[in-house]
């Protein structure tokens, strides 16, 4: 088609603001799916993204709409909606000329559409911005207008619709075609074709989402990933409506997949670019980066049998996930397992909730921590990015921790709230601006590893659930860190360790410790707990030993039950870990995500 | 004490599931609110099931009327329930026990249950604080305990057996020792002492989930148990089994027949039955039983057929309810094999975290062994046998 009549958009917004919603109506809208076959957000394919109403992967669909009697082929790219991809939704903006920046109509401006309206900005992109669920009683389009204008974006212009009830979806449709500019880009030069997403498909291999910027591909064309150099003949080029649909070629402008019996994922990395291997582009497209795992986590099967299935079920998703890392690990307490890396919490959530539920497996998941840094007395830096690998303390010159960026969107009667969480989780303070009269958005340069400690969760219950909350990535730091080991009856159970600030170790440690002594159930022995930095005990809590377990009657001579009840106990210890000879239940090793400073 | 039963003995259990009112903490299979008219077809359902069934050889070792509520029974239905079983047996064995409420007798209806042949009773005491009875839902009041064991004793029962529960919500120390001294000044022959389960789907559970009940701490239940233990030993009641107390000679033989795993023929809803190697339990429901009984149809709700090894293992973990465990030579003469033998590494694991211990007689809980039985039990349930030729067949 034409170029002049192709227009790619994406449609960005907080958390629950209505992307999802105001997707589905456009399909609707424009005949891509009849409303019968509608699946409540169907471009939320996984059932893991529908229940938590989180988009993870990016989709692309191609639509038809005829607009002042002329057909247009409208792209519309879905971005993950959260912060730990970030990377991936600048990636799917790069592939786009323009995008909807949905507000809720009660919520108004939001920490989460502040980050996407300044990454589509970043990327020059059209933005238009879309008020949504007008349908609300507690909607107030005027003071969203006026905070849009705050933020620097023509609020006047705003179109005011309700995704859910169907009204003013034509205007979302018409504004996409007169102000979304047609994509650019001289047609005949070398190909250059960026991608923004890739999925498995068991059938075709990996289908690759492109978006391409210059010449064309087609089927039987051999192309080259310019990061990798790696190079496949195509052998299906096709466009999504929503279903694959093959079609001869894609050209420059269009969006779409190209399958080229590629194996895995990670030969097709988000941000590179597609060129053909015997006429190559020169230069490939800017903006790349290998994905940057940013949090870490220890996978252990409790039942160690299953450590091949584990292996085995990381594999089958690493083929989709190409951010997923794990290699293997040997913890003295645990086993065999894997140190597995994220982009981040949620990342984390949904790869263990997948290995559980779609693998069938009983893990644990010792508590996450960040990489660190650490510059060794003579030189050496080493990255340590399993708490129970840090160097002993004498080796160690100094120690570098990620930090963030952070904004947080408040109602100002919260502010002091917010200072002062930021303030405990060794936040340094960046500035504070004003939206409007009575919302304020704080900015703070914070701990990676201070914001997995359930910072989200306090920031919520701090300000009664009105503060929205974006960060993203800004280099490391120094800071005063310690490692703090837990150790069970004497015995130091390296999964338990933590990488804590020095200031805080005590409390830490006495918090920890407290709570460990609440999630282990009573042994058959006292179990002494303690914390300790070093050779020195910081804390100590005493599990003391189980003194009666014992069944009452035998009832009428129902052995059958009194068998059944000591069946369900067994099955209870065996989803415990064994570590020297203490049960440790699963909740143990995440404790310190729960553990609030004394 | 004595030794176990022969091998060949079996006893009797007849479910009574009438209840003048369901306590809290109750789950069993109960009955409130039928009529006299209900008792009577009852009655007729369980002499008619009675009847159906296959025997063992002889006399029974011992019966026992258990609840529900038995004593609620007129004394004419139970020497008829009674009957029937001399009927085709020809005895009723020594031990006759029928469960009493206090709520329900008197000194005349105590008097006609000795008549029509029940030798022992068992009464439900529970506590002797009022407000813990009336939160248990209990009919009586701890005065009316005395009472109903000053006319037991009189009516002449040979043995006369107390229940009391601790680790009540709500209860203190000081109410547990108030209990188990006042009990004992009641001279009873036996005493039975329950640990409070909160069972599901009972008003207790919903009472404690919701906050309105709180359960008491563990280490204060222990301590109860550990102080009742002392307190009876020293006014000469033997510990013969995980919960049961009696002055030597009284200890309780149907419920030993089920640590010994001797067969027993269980008749009335929800009763269950055990013939050596099968166990089976009839439907729950009381309509439905005496709808089976009356149409001559099977009222079995279901049932398990236990082979070989699991047999071994019940046989182990069940011997060592009783404090002196069990006889090798008895599981040998059963099972043709040296129960230490066949779970050697069970019981040596077990020797050494100090719960078990055993000679060349016996195979017996440690002290420590009866405070943790559960851990005990459970690493039975599942031993495996240590491989011989005899475990591969059944």
């Amino acid at each position: 088609m034409d170029p002049e009549h192709i227009r790619n958009f994406s449609i960005i917004a907080h958390i629950d603001h209505g992307k999802s919603t105001l997707a589905d109506r456009i399909l609707e809208r424009t005949g891509t799916v009849a409303e019968r076959d509608m699946a409540p957000q169907l471009l939320d394919s996984m059932e893991l993204e529908r229940e938590r109403g989180i988009t993870i992967k990016a989709q692309a669909v191609r639509l038809t709409w005829t607009y002042e009697g002329e057909d247009y082929e409208l792209n519309l790219i879905d971005t993950p909606g959260h912060v730990d991809f970030t990377y991936e939704v600048s990636r799917a903006l790069a592939a786009c000329e323009g995008a909807l920046l949905v507000i809720d109509a009660a919520q108004g401006v939001e920490a989460q559409t502040l980050a996407n309206l300044y990454l589509a900005m970043e990327h020059d992109l059209t933005v238009i911005p879309v008020i949504n669920k007008i349908d609300l009683p507690n909607a107030e389009v005027e003071r969203v207008r006026e905070e849009l204008i705050e933020v620097g974006i023509d609020g006047t212009e705003a179109l005011a619709v309700s995704a859910k009830k169907g009204i003013g979806i034509d205007e979302v449709l018409a504004a996409v075609v007169s102000k979304v500019p047609p994509p650019r880009g001289p047609r005949g030069s070398p190909l250059r074709a960026l991608i923004f997403d890739s999925r498995f498909d068991s059938y075709k291999g990996v289908l690759v989402f492109i978006r391409v910027v210059d010449g064309s591909v087609a089927v039987g064309d051999r192309i080259r990933f310019m990061s990798t150099a790696k190079e496949f003949e195509v052998s299906e080029v096709g466009v999504f409506r929503p279903g694959l649909t093959p079609i001869g070629q894609l050209q420059a402008g269009e969006v779409g997949y190209v399958a080229a019996a590629i194996k895995t994922v990670e030969d097709t990395r988000v941000g590179d670019t597609i060129t053909q291997a015997n006429h190559p582009a020169s230069e490939a497209l800017p903006g790349y980066r290998p994905a940057q795992p940013m949090v870490f986590s220890g996978l252990y099967p409790v039942d160690s049998s299953d450590y091949g299935r584990l292996r085995e079920a990381l594999e089958k998703l690493k083929l989709n996930d190409a951010a997923l890392v794990f290699e293997p690990e040997t913890s003295a307490a645990l086993g065999f397992g894997f140190r597995a890396g994220f982009l981040g919490l949620l990342h984390l959530e949904v790869v263990q909730e997948r290995l559980e539920r779609e693998y069938d497996l009983t893990l644990i998941t010792t508590a996450p921590n960040v990489v660190y840094e650490v510059m060794l007395v003579g030189g050496r830096v080493v990255h340590v990015d399993n708490p129970a690998m840090m160097p002993v303390a004498g080796d160690i010159q100094s120690i570098l921790e990620p930090v963030v960026e952070s904004s947080i969107i408040t109602p100002s009667e919260y502010i002091g709230a917010v200072m002062e969480l930021a303030q405990e989780r060794r936040g340094e303070y960046v500035g504070l601006t004003y939206l409007d009269p009575k919302r304020a958005m704080l900015s703070y340069r914070l701990p990676l590893g201070e914001i997995m400690f359930d910072f989200f969760d306090q920031l919520k219950s701090r300000t009664h659930g009105y503060a929205s909350f974006d960060y993203q990535p800004s280099g490391m730091s120094a800071a005063d860190l310690v490692k703090m080991d837990i150790l069970l009856n004497g015995e130091p159970v390296d999964a338990l360790s933590t990488i804590v600030h020095r200031d805080r170790a005590y409390a830490k440690g006495k918090a920890l410790a407290a709570k460990l002594k609440d999630l282990i159930p009573r042994q058959m022995f006292e179990v002494p707990i303690q914390a300790a930095i070093g050779s020195k005990v910081i804390a100590r809590e005493t599990v003391r030993a189980l003194r009666k377990d014992v069944l009452a009657k035998c009832y009428g001579g129902d052995i059958t039950r009194k068998r059944k009840l000591l069946e369900k106990q067994k099955e209870g210890k065996r989803r415990m870990k064994s570590v020297g000879s203490v049960d440790i239940p699963q909740e143990a090793f995440m404790a310190i995500l729960r553990v609030e400073d004394a | 004490m004595s030794g176990e039963a022969d091998l060949g003995a079996w006893g009797v259990y007849v479910h009574v599931p009438f209840c003048p009112r369901r306590c809290t903490y109750c789950d069993f299979a109960v009955v409130v609110g039928k009529r006299p008219s209900d008792e009577l077809a009852y009655v007729d359902a369980l002499v008619r099931e009675w009847q159906s069934r296959i025997l063992p050889q002889g006399e029974p070792h011992a019966v026992y009327l258990g609840g529900g509520t038995p004593s609620k029974l007129s004394a004419p239905m139970v020497e008829r329930i009674l009957g029937a079983i001399c009927q085709r047996t020809g005895g009723l064995g020594t031990e006759v026990t029928l469960e009493v409420n206090p709520e329900t007798v008197d000194q005349e209806r105590l008097q006609a249950f000795r008549q029509a042949g029940v030798t022992r009773l068992s009464i439900g005491a529970q506590a002797l604080q009022d407000h813990h009875l009336r939160a248990m839902h209990r009919g009586h009041r701890a005065q009316d305990i005395g009472r109903t064991v000053d006319w037991a004793k009189s009516a002449g029962f040979a043995s006369i057996s107390l229940d009391a529960i601790y680790g009540w919500p709500g209860q203190r120390f000081d109410e547990w020792q108030a209990t188990i001294q006042g009990l004992i000044r009641l001279e009873p022959d036996h005493l039975s002492l329950y640990q409070l389960q909160i069972e599901p789907h009972t008003a207790l559970y919903r009472k404690v989930r919701s906050g309105e009940m709180l359960p008491v701490e563990s280490d204060l239940v222990a301590d109860m148990s550990d102080w009742a233990g002392d307190e009876l030993s020293r006014f000469g009641y033997d510990r013969y089994e995980i919960s049961s107390y009696a002055h030597p000679g009284h200890e309780g033989r149907m419920n030993r027949l089920y640590w010994t795993m001797n067969p027993y023929v269980g008749i009335g809803m929800a009763a269950h039955s055990f013939d050596g190697t099968r166990r089976w339990w009839n439907v729950p429901h009381f309509g439905e039983y005496i709808e089976r009984t009356a149409l001559r149809q099977d009222p079995r709700a279901d049932g398990e057929a236990l082979q070989r090894l699991d047999l071994m293992r019940e046989y182990s973990w069940l011997g060592l309810r009783t404090v002196e465990g069990f006889s090798r030579d008895r599981f040998q003469r059963r099972f043709g094999e040296d129960a230490l033998t066949v779970f050697r590494p069970v019981w040596e694991q077990l020797q050494r975290q100090g719960l078990v211990q055993w000679d060349a007689e016996r195979i017996r809980l440690s002290a420590r062994g009866l405070d943790l039985a559960n851990q005990v039990m459970a690493a039975l349930i599942d031993a495996e046998a240590h491989k011989s030729p005899e475990t591969d067949h059944v």
